[in-house]
């Protein structure tokens, strides 16, 4: 079977796909720190994501490279732009700290945790040489993760339906508003509504329109120069007009 | 060209010919054709009007509940990949197929319930 | 060839294709709560709008019993194994957990289920509609949502499965089981819809990004010890002969998605704002429940897997123990509202349970579990009776608002009274035995740390019986505010849990040593 690298050594192929991807994975993943607009970061983590499914692929990895490049590349990136596209993709995350030297204390923290991590890997996995690799591929990767999941961890697997639905039946909850049957309404319906006694069936009069403010939340005036709650929506709050605004002006030629 | 590797060369080749084809075109098309920018191209022109405010507008949340079911089925099929490949081998059998039933059984519940909350009409 | 290369069948008979053996009877709590779990989202599916709440909150009631009695039984068998290979491990840490977990489960559904405080329940109908809209108006007076049956039951199941996972990757998924069904629950008041989904947002932002920690840690274990079993990284540690920097590095990881869970310092800027933006009763659950869970996990991971770098771990999770308790005393002292207030003394409680599970003796973990349980039924007794204390608003969390609520409601403060010593350790409560049991724990290994923070542990305690005696004495001697709010009768399922609450806390601290030899005699891991 030559389904598997030969368990020790780093051939040329690898090491030149390591050289050209890795600094090109790590641009990507500040390129998405930095990014100001969040849809430009979103694609900038699609390129650190292929770049880490290639990865294992390199490391005869297959099945997870490629479950990498379809399922988080393919299906979470799409949530990530859909959520994106409902809160908006604006740039205008606030300049103001909440805490002061917060930015400074955060960039230093974290590179001080990546040297501490990057220190101990290096020293940790110096001298040591891979094992096991031949090993789990040795009847092909995908029957060997086949094999752990279905067997020594069915277990765990069975439960990750659990997460599933739990996950699923939760969007459903946040995200989705239910229509009650009594809250559809046929179009004669309506109509009855509409020229039911004590409604008003004409269209409600607009907001006010004054020389000094226009908006959707001034009220407008009656013909008694009193102000009118019918003419904004109950939802807005209502702008308060000041007493020279409200009282009506007369014209010059009067 | 052989080894675990070779395979991959061969999809690697295609990539960098992708690549190359599309900055040739794009390069000889910026070469051959006349290019005189001025302000008044590049406005955005919208009947006569002069647009205001950004060109973002909120999607529905609609949307979004759709996105989450298509990625909980696919995480599901990351399992039934290597399913599908052992299910028949001798040693798996009948008990694989439980096994996957029972999580395929498990996540049903998911789309059942959406059907019942009337997720999946749109009107 | 490529990498797809499809074996032939005489390849794959090489592999090892025999399931585990599961035992049945042992995972049988988890199964029920999973099963019912899953039959309440089909009742949320099909069922009548008006006969829901019933079905659902019958279904987890009987459900929680049934897990309850499978738990009684495995422990009368007194079975001590490993089932579904290595993956749980059914000893007696794990049947004592899952018996205080299902009925700290029974209580906390109590208040869950209740609706006679406040028409339609303490959750939200419908979370999807925007915060003061027109329709959210309108479903002001509606029926709660009773999705929260089935995710109650997802989450205890994923917190019985914790305590008993006995591998990383079982625990992790475990993990993720119960803390989703949380994020969400926090998201569904019904009052103050905003905080509340903030808190969930927070809760969940945080949470996994601590549960990224956790996985990354297990990948490095796994690379030193190429298992992720418990069993197997100890016997790795035992014979390592390579440098353990890939362990020490893995158990920093695992130990930050864990110590987030029981909100040890630095890992519990959540916990005030989950505490007081979630529905009180998701609280009590969450304060209850999850300490359990998360601290049975805590307590196997460094028993079971890490025995061995035992003197390595010590002084880092020391310091991590003495932190949780001074922020957490002190930051109590300055809390104005009653939920933020339980919130820092349940991370100076954490604390103190790290005092115990430092002892790193069977007495520390007896001790530890003991104090579980006390602080599990003493907490949830107190948000119930936060849930009683009302105004037009909703429940009046403010610390002003209580002046003067002994003269209005002389039974209600007194329980809270009550409760309130027993947080400060005043003996005949459980509060008191509990931490006696767990300092004496720690006193009993005589050793430097141990005895550094049992000393801490004293210090701290008294700084956190100020916070608690000033609630006492605002209740009693303040005079009431001019629109004091009123004390709402309870409902018979709050009146039971606040009456299962008190007489726990109470009984625990009068006779103690029933359950102090339960705990005693389950205090054994298997490996």
């Amino acid at each position: 079977m030559s389904t598997v690298l030969a368990a020790a050594g780093v051939g040329a192929g690898e090491a030149w796909t390591f050289w050209i991807l890795g600094p090109l994975a790590i641009l990507a993943a500040l390129g998405m720190v930095v990014a100001r607009n969040a849809v430009h970061s979103a694609l900038w983590l699609v390129l650190v994501m292929l770049c880490l499914g290639v990865f294992y692929v390199v490391q005869a990895g297959p099945f997870i490279g490629l479950a990498q490049i379809i399922v988080y590349t393919g299906a979470i990136m799409m949530l990530f732009l859909f959520v994106l596209m409902l809160v908006g993709r604006d740039a205008s995350d606030s300049l103001i700290e909440v805490l002061r030297g917060q930015r400074l204390a955060a960039v230093a923290l974290g590179l001080g945790f990546a040297g501490l991590v990057g220190a101990a890997f290096f020293r940790a996995l110096d001298s040591r040489d891979a094992i096991g690799l031949a090993q789990a591929n040795a009847e092909g990767n995908v029957q060997g993760i086949a094999a752990s999941l279905f067997t020594r961890y069915v277990f765990a697997f069975e439960v990750t339906s659990a997460l599933l639905i739990a996950a699923a039946i939760g969007a459903m909850i946040l995200a989705h508003v239910e229509r009650h049957k009594d809250q559809k309404f046929t179009q004669p319906d309506l109509m009855r509504a509409r020229f039911a006694p004590g409604n008003y069936p004409g269209p409600k009069p607009g907001p006010g329109v004054y020389a000094t403010s226009t908006s959707v939340a001034t009220p407008g005036l009656l013909p008694d120069g009193r102000l009118s709650d019918r003419t904004i929506s109950p939802i807005l709050p209502k702008r308060e007009l000041t007493e020279a605004e409200s009282t009506p002006k007369a014209t010059e030629g009067r | 060209m052989g080894g675990y590797l070779g395979s991959y060369a061969t999809l690697g080749l295609l990539l960098a010919v992708g690549v190359l084809f599309f900055l040739v075109a794009m390069t000889a098309n910026r070469l051959l054709r006349t290019n005189r920018p001025s302000a008044a191209k590049s406005t955005t022109y919208e009947c006569g009007l002069d647009p205001v405010g950004g060109d973002w507008a909120q999607a529905q949340i609609r949307y979004y509940v759709y996105a989450y079911l298509y990625v909980l089925f696919a995480v599901e099929a990351v399992f039934l990949f290597p399913w599908a490949v052992i299910f028949d081998d001798p040693g798996f059998g009948m008990t694989a197929v439980v096994e996957m039933g029972i999580f395929v059984g498990v996540l049903a519940l998911g789309l059942l319930y959406a059907w019942r909350k009337r997720v999946l009409q749109w009107t | 060839m490529n990498g797809f290369t499809i074996a032939t069948p005489a390849q794959v008979l090489a592999i090892d294709v025999r399931l585990p053996d599961l035992d049945y009877a042992a995972m049988a709590p988890m199964l029920v709560l999973f099963g019912a779990a899953c039959l309440g989202v089909l009742v949320d599916a099909f069922a009548p709008r008006q006969s829901r709440h019933t079905i659902q909150f019958a279904l987890s009631f009987i459900a929680l019993t049934v897990a309850l009695l499978a738990v009684i039984r495995e422990a009368r068998v007194g079975s001590r194994e490993l089932t579904a290979d290595v993956a749980l491990a059914i000893d007696g840490p794990t049947l004592f957990l899952q018996g205080t977990l299902a009925v700290l489960g029974i209580v906390a559904l109590l208040l869950v289920g209740e609706r006679a405080l406040e028409k339609g329940g303490p959750f939200v109908s419908q979370a999807a509609i925007p915060v003061g809209s027109e329709a959210d108006r309108r479903q002001a007076r509606e029926e709660g949502a009773t999705e929260v049956f089935p995710l109650t039951l997802f989450a205890l199941s994923g917190m019985m499965l914790f305590v008993a996972a006995n591998d990383l990757l079982t625990m992790f998924v475990a993990l993720e089981v119960f803390s989703l069904p949380l994020y969400l629950l926090c998201a569904l008041a019904r009052r103050r819809r905003l905080v509340s989904q903030e808190a969930a947002l927070k809760y969940f932002l945080l949470g996994a990004f601590a549960s990224a920690f956790f996985i990354f840690g297990m990948a490095l274990l796994y690379g030193f010890a190429g298992t992720v079993s418990f069993g197997g990284i100890h016997d790795a540690a035992l014979l390592a002969t390579t440098s353990p920097l890939l362990l020490f590095t893995g158990l920093a990881m695992v130990a930050v998605g864990l110590l987030f869970k029981i909100a040890a310092v630095p890992f519990h800027v959540w916990t005030p704002d989950v505490y007081q933006g979630a529905p009180t009763s998701v609280t009590a659950f969450m304060a209850a429940c999850t300490k359990v869970a998360a601290f049975g996990g805590l307590l196997r991971v460094l028993y079971v897997a890490f025995d061995r770098a035992r003197w390595d771990i010590e002084p880092v999770i020391g310091t991590i123990a003495i932190l949780t308790m001074l922020v957490g005393a002190i930051l109590a002292v300055t809390q104005t509202d009653i939920k933020r207030l339980l919130a820092y003394s349940s991370i100076a409680n954490a604390g103190y349970l790290l005092v115990g599970a430092l002892a790193f003796s069977k007495e520390g973990l007896s001790s530890a579990m003991f104090y579980l349980a006390a602080y599990g039924f003493t907490v949830i007794a107190a948000f119930a009776v936060i849930t009683l204390v009302r105004d037009d608003d909703g429940e009046a969390t403010h610390l002003s608002r209580w002046a003067g609520l002994g003269r209005e409601a002389p039974l209600v403060a007194g329980v809270f009274t009550f409760l309130m010593l027993a947080f400060a350790g005043i003996p005949l409560t459980s509060g008191f035995t509990s931490k006696f049991a767990v300092f004496g724990a720690a006193l009993g290994v005589g050793e430097a740390w141990p005895v550094a923070l049992v000393i801490v542990g004293v210090v701290t305690s008294m700084i956190l019986a100020f916070p608690y005696l000033r609630v006492v004495v605002m209740m009693w001697l303040s005079e009431p505010a001019e629109q004091s709010p009123t004390v709402a009768i309870p409902g018979a399922f709050t009146s039971a849990a606040l009456m299962v609450g008190v007489l726990a806390t109470l009984l625990l601290g009068v006779f103690p040593s029933p359950v102090l030899d339960l705990a005693d005699r389950a205090a054994e891991f298997i490996r």
